[in-house]
C-alpha cells in the first residue's frame, strides 16, 4: 500500500504521480516518449469485436485513412510546430468494465490528447476517468451527455434527433403516406430513437397504427415481429435505430411477407447485402440517414470534409464492402478537433474544448452548426445543424436533401420533449 | 511449516502485485479478483451436480440490490454490499422452489429461463432498475483514512486491496464449507444421490443450500463490481458473460477448488494481456476460441490436471535427487 493517494482534485499528472508503481511499469508509453515529441496521440475506445463492432471498427479504418491524409499534408500545426497524428485503439467490447480499463490505459499510459468513443453502455465505465482527469471525450450518442459531463461532446451526430429530417422530408414529398408501424431493440440506442420517430410522425401528421414493438436485443427470429407489424396494413415500416444484424433480417422478412410500402430506417449499413437478400426493386426508395461519400452532393461548398469522394474511394479500396454509417463519423470529429487544436495552438483538452465551442458555433461536417442541447441533454455539448436525408435509388444511396435539425426543433421541440419524457429519455430522467 | 510458508509467500505476492503493474493492469486485476470469487462460488453449486445458467444474473441481483439500497435508503456502501449479497441469496432461495423440481439438463434450461425473466424485469421497469440503460452513478465506496494511509477507492490499487480482503475471506469460507460435512454431503448428493436419499439426506434441500450459498457470494461479486464501476445494466449480466464463467470452470476443471480459479486467471491473462499485447485486438475472439478447442481436446481434465502433473513431476524429481540414507 502506498501513502498519499488522496487525489481530489486529481489531474492526470498527479494521478500518474500518485501511482508511481503503475508509471514505473507502463513501459510501452515510457519507452516511446522521446520519439513522440512531434506526435499527437488520439485514443479510439470503441467496440472493435462483438455484435456492436460494426459501429466501431469501420470508424477506426476511416480514422487511419484520415491520419494518413493529414500526416501527408504536414500534420497538425500547433504553437510548437507540426505534429503527426497517431491513433491508439482499444476494444471496449461495448462493455463498461472494459471501457474503464481502456480509458485508464489510453489517458494514463498512452498519453492521448483526446478519446473518441461510440458511447452508450460503455460510457458510464469511462466517465469516472473523464471526470477525474478532465480528458476530452467524444460520443456518437448524445444521450450520454449530461450537465455533469462537461468534457464529453457529441460533435458528429446528434443521434437520434436527426431522424426527424427523413420523416419531415417524407411528409413533404410523399404526403399520401399516412400510417406507420415501428419496431426497435429495447436498449439505450433503440428507446430514444423510438421517442424521436414518434415525435416526428406526430409532427408530420402520420398516424402510428400501434405502439412500437420493442424486442429483446437477443432476438434472432424476426418473422413474428414483422407479421405483427404488417397485420395492421401500414404504409410505412420504421426500423428505428436497429443494429445492422436486425435491419437485414427484418428487411428480408418484410420482403418475404409481401410488404411493398415505404421502409424508413436510421441506418442501412451494407445495403448491398439487403439488396442481395431482397431485390433492387424492393429496396428502391428506402430512406435512411447516412450517405455514401461518393455522393456528388457532398462536394458542395458548405461541406466541411476534405475530398469526401477520394476518402470513399480509398476506404472501399482497402476495406471493400465495409463502408458503413460510422466510417466517416469519427474522421469528421477529428476534422473538428484538428481545427480547434490548431486554433488553440495546443492539444491540451481544456484548450481544445474552449476553442471548439468559441462563439457557440462550429464547422460540422454538413455545414456550420451550433452547440446545442441544454433542453434535451442538460448541456450545450452537441453540435447540431443540417443532416442529410438519403434514399436508395437504382441500388445506390443518394442524398435527397440536407435538412435543418434546429429548424425542425424550433417548430416541434415540445412534441419531442413530450415523447422523450414518455420514454424516460430526458437527461434528468436518466 | 512448508504450507504456512507457501501461504505467507502467496499473501506477500498478492499484496505486492499492484506495485508491479500499470494502472490499466491494476484495473484488470480488480475485475479478475472479483471474477475469481464468482467462478469459485459457481463451483460450489457444481459440487451438487447441477450447472446453472443464472449465476451471472444472480450476480447482477447483488449489483442492482446493493446500488439501490445505497441510493434509496442511504445505506452505507459496505453494508449495502452485504445486503446485496443477502438479496441475491434470497432471490436464489425463491428460485429454488421451481428450479429444484428439475435436475440435470432441465435444471440448466430452467435456470436460464429464470435468469432471463430477471433480466427482462430490469429492462421493463425503468423505476427503480433504470430500464435497458440500467443504473448509473452508483454510489462509490467512500474513501477513508487509516492512520497514515489514505484509501481512495477510485484508484484501482486501493480497491484491489479491499476486493482482495473480501475475496480472501470468501474463498476461505467456501473452502471451509467444502471441507466440512456440508461439503461432503454436497459431493454425496452429486455422486450418490439415491444412496444419500436412502440414508435420509434431503437431496433437494442440500441442492438448495448450495444454490443459495453460491448465489450469495455471486451477489457479493456483483456488489463489489457495481460500486467500483458505477454502473449496472442488464446487458452486463447476460448469457454471453455466463458463457465466460462456464468456460473458466471447464478449462480450469471443476474437480478441485483451485481448478476454476486457474481457468479464470489463465483465460483472462490470455484474452486481456497476451492477445491485446500481441496487437491481436480484433483477432481475440478467434484466438480465444482456438485456445478453448485445444484445451478441450488436449486437456480434457482441465488446467488443474496439468498443474497436478507438473507438481507430481517436481516431487518425483526432488525424491530422485535426495541422497540415499
Amino acid at each position: 500500500m502506498r501513502k498519499g493517494w488522496s487525489l481530489l482534485p486529481v489531474t492526470r499528472r498527479r494521478f500518474i504521480g500518485g501511482a508511481a508503481a503503475g508509471l514505473a511499469l507502463a513501459p510501452a508509453a515510457a519507452r516511446r516518449a522521446p520519439a513522440q515529441d512531434k506526435v499527437v496521440r488520439i485514443g479510439f475506445l470503441a467496440p472493435l469485436t462483438g455484435p456492436v463492432a460494426a459501429w466501431g471498427k469501420p470508424g477506426l479504418d476511416g480514422c487511419r485513412i484520415w491520419a494518413e491524409r493529414v500526416n501527408a499534408a504536414g500534420g497538425i500545426r500547433l504553437a510548437d510546430g507540426s505534429h503527426q497524428v497517431e491513433f491508439v485503439p482499444y476494444d471496449d467490447e461495448y462493455d463498461p468494465a472494459t471501457a474503464r480499463v481502456g480509458a485508464t490505459k489510453l489517458v494514463m499510459e498512452e498519453g492521448v490528447s483526446f478519446v473518441m468513443m461510440l458511447g452508450g453502455d460503455p460510457w458510464p465505465g469511462a466517465q469516472p476517468v473523464a471526470d477525474r482527469t478532465g480528458m476530452l471525450f467524444s460520443t456518437l450518442l448524445p444521450s450520454d451527455l449530461g450537465p455533469d459531463t462537461p468534457t464529453l461532446i457529441a460533435p458528429a451526430e446528434v443521434h437520434p434527433v436527426y431522424n426527424v429530417t427523413a420523416v419531415d422530408w417524407l411528409a413533404e414529398n410523399r404526403p399520401e403516406l399516412k400510417t406507420a408501424v415501428m419496431c426497435a431493440q429495447d436498449d439505450a440506442l433503440g428507446l430514444p430513437s423510438v421517442a424521436t420517430y414518434l415525435a416526428a410522425f406526430e409532427a408530420a401528421g402520420i398516424e402510428m397504427l400501434e405502439e412500437p414493438i420493442l424486442f429483446d436485443p437477443a432476438t434472432t427470429d424476426f418473422a413474428p415481429i414483422v407479421t405483427r407489424m404488417l397485420a395492421r396494413g401500414p404504409q410505412i415500416v420504421c426500423l428505428d435505430t436497429c443494429y445492422t444484424d436486425y435491419v437485414h433480417p427484418i428487411c428480408e422478412q418484410l420482403f418475404q411477407q409481401g410488404f411493398r410500402g415505404q421502409v424508413l430506417s436510421c441506418t442501412a449499413d451494407f445495403y448491398d447485402q439487403i439488396i442481395a437478400r431482397t431485390s433492387k426493386e424492393w429496396v428502391e426508395g428506402m430512406l435512411f440517414q447516412f450517405p455514401d461519400f461518393d455522393d456528388p452532393a457532398l462536394n458542395a461548398d458548405f461541406i466541411n470534409f476534405e475530398d469526401p469522394n477520394g476518402f470513399f474511394a480509398t476506404y472501399n479500396e482497402r476495406h471493400p464492402g465495409e463502408w458503413g454509417a460510422v466510417s466517416w463519423e469519427y474522421a469528421s470529429i477529428m476534422d473538428l478537433w484538428k481545427a480547434a487544436a490548431e486554433k488553440a495552438g495546443s492539444a491540451e483538452p481544456a484548450a481544445v474544448l474552449a476553442a471548439m465551442k468559441e462563439g457557440g458555433k462550429g464547422p460540422h461536417i454538413f455545414g456550420e452548426a451550433e452547440w446545442w442541447g441544454a433542453d434535451l441533454f442538460g448541456i450545450d455539448n452537441a453540435l447540431v445543424g443540417n443532416w442529410p436525408v438519403v434514399a436508395i435509388e437504382d441500388g445506390k444511396a443518394r442524398i435527397k436533401e440536407f435538412r435543418s435539425i434546429p429548424a425542425w426543433y424550433d417548430r416541434h421541440g415540445e412534441i419531442l420533449k413530450k415523447w422523450m419524457t414518455e420514454y424516460g429519455q430526458m437527461w434528468n430522467q436518466r | 511449516m512448508r504450507r504456512a510458508l507457501f501461504w505467507l509467500a502467496l499473501a506477500a505476492v498478492l499484496i505486492a502485485l499492484p506495485q508491479g503493474l500499470s494502472l490499466s493492469q491494476q484495473e484488470m486485476l480488480v475485475f479478475l479478483t472479483i471474477n475469481i470469487l464468482l467462478v469459485a462460488s459457481y463451483r460450489l453449486l457444481t459440487l451438487t451436480g447441477e450447472w446453472s445458467l443464472a449465476h451471472v444474473v444472480i450476480m447482477g441481483v447483488g449489483a442492482y440490490a446493493s446500488a439501490l439500497y445505497a441510493a434509496h435508503f442511504a445505506v452505507p456502501v459496505p453494508v449495502s454490499m452485504l445486503l446485496g449479497a443477502a438479496t441475491a441469496a434470497g432471490v436464489a432461495l425463491l428460485l429454488s422452489y421451481p428450479l429444484f423440481r428439475m435436475k440435470g439438463f432441465y435444471f440448466l434450461i430452467g435456470s436460464f429461463a429464470a435468469g432471463e425473466i430477471i433480466r427482462l424485469l430490469w429492462r421493463r421497469f425503468r423505476e427503480p432498475f433504470g430500464g435497458p440503460r440500467g443504473l448509473t452513478r452508483i454510489e462509490p465506496m467512500p474513501s477513508f483514512d487509516l492512520g497514515v494511509w489514505h484509501f481512495d477507492f477510485f484508484l484501482p490499487a486501493s480497491y484491489y486491496y479491499l476486493v482482495l480482503a473480501v475475496v480472501a475471506v470468501s474463498l476461505w469460507t467456501l473452502w471451509r464449507i467444502e471441507k466440512s460435512p456440508v461439503g461432503l454431503t454436497f459431493h454425496a448428493v452429486h455422486w450418490q444421490d439415491s444412496l444419500a436419499q436412502a440414508a435420509g439426506v434431503n437431496v433437494r434441500a442440500w441442492r438448495t443450500l448450495a444454490f443459495v450459498i453460491a448465489s450469495g457470494f455471486a451477489g457479493l461479486c456483483g456488489a463489489l463490481g457495481a460500486h467500483y464501476l458505477g454502473t449496472a445494466n442488464p446487458q452486463a449480466f447476460g448469457v454471453e458473460q455466463m458463457v465466460f464463467v462456464l468456460t473458466w470452470a471447464i478449462v480450469g476443471g471443476t474437480a478441485t477448488f483451485h481448478g476454476p480459479i486457474l481457468g479464470c486467471i489463465a483465460l483472462t491473462v490470455l484474452n486481456d494481456v497476451v492477445l491485446r499485447g500481441l496487437g491481436l485486438e480484433q483477432a481475440r475472439p478467434m484466438a480465444y476460441g482456438l485456445v478453448l478447442i485445444l484445451a478441450v481436446l488436449f486437456l480434457p481434465k482441465g488446467l488443474e490436471d496439468l498443474l497436478a502433473r507438473a507438481l507430481r513431476r517436481l516431487r518425483g524429481a526432488g525424491a530422485r535427487t535426495e541422497p540415499a540414507p
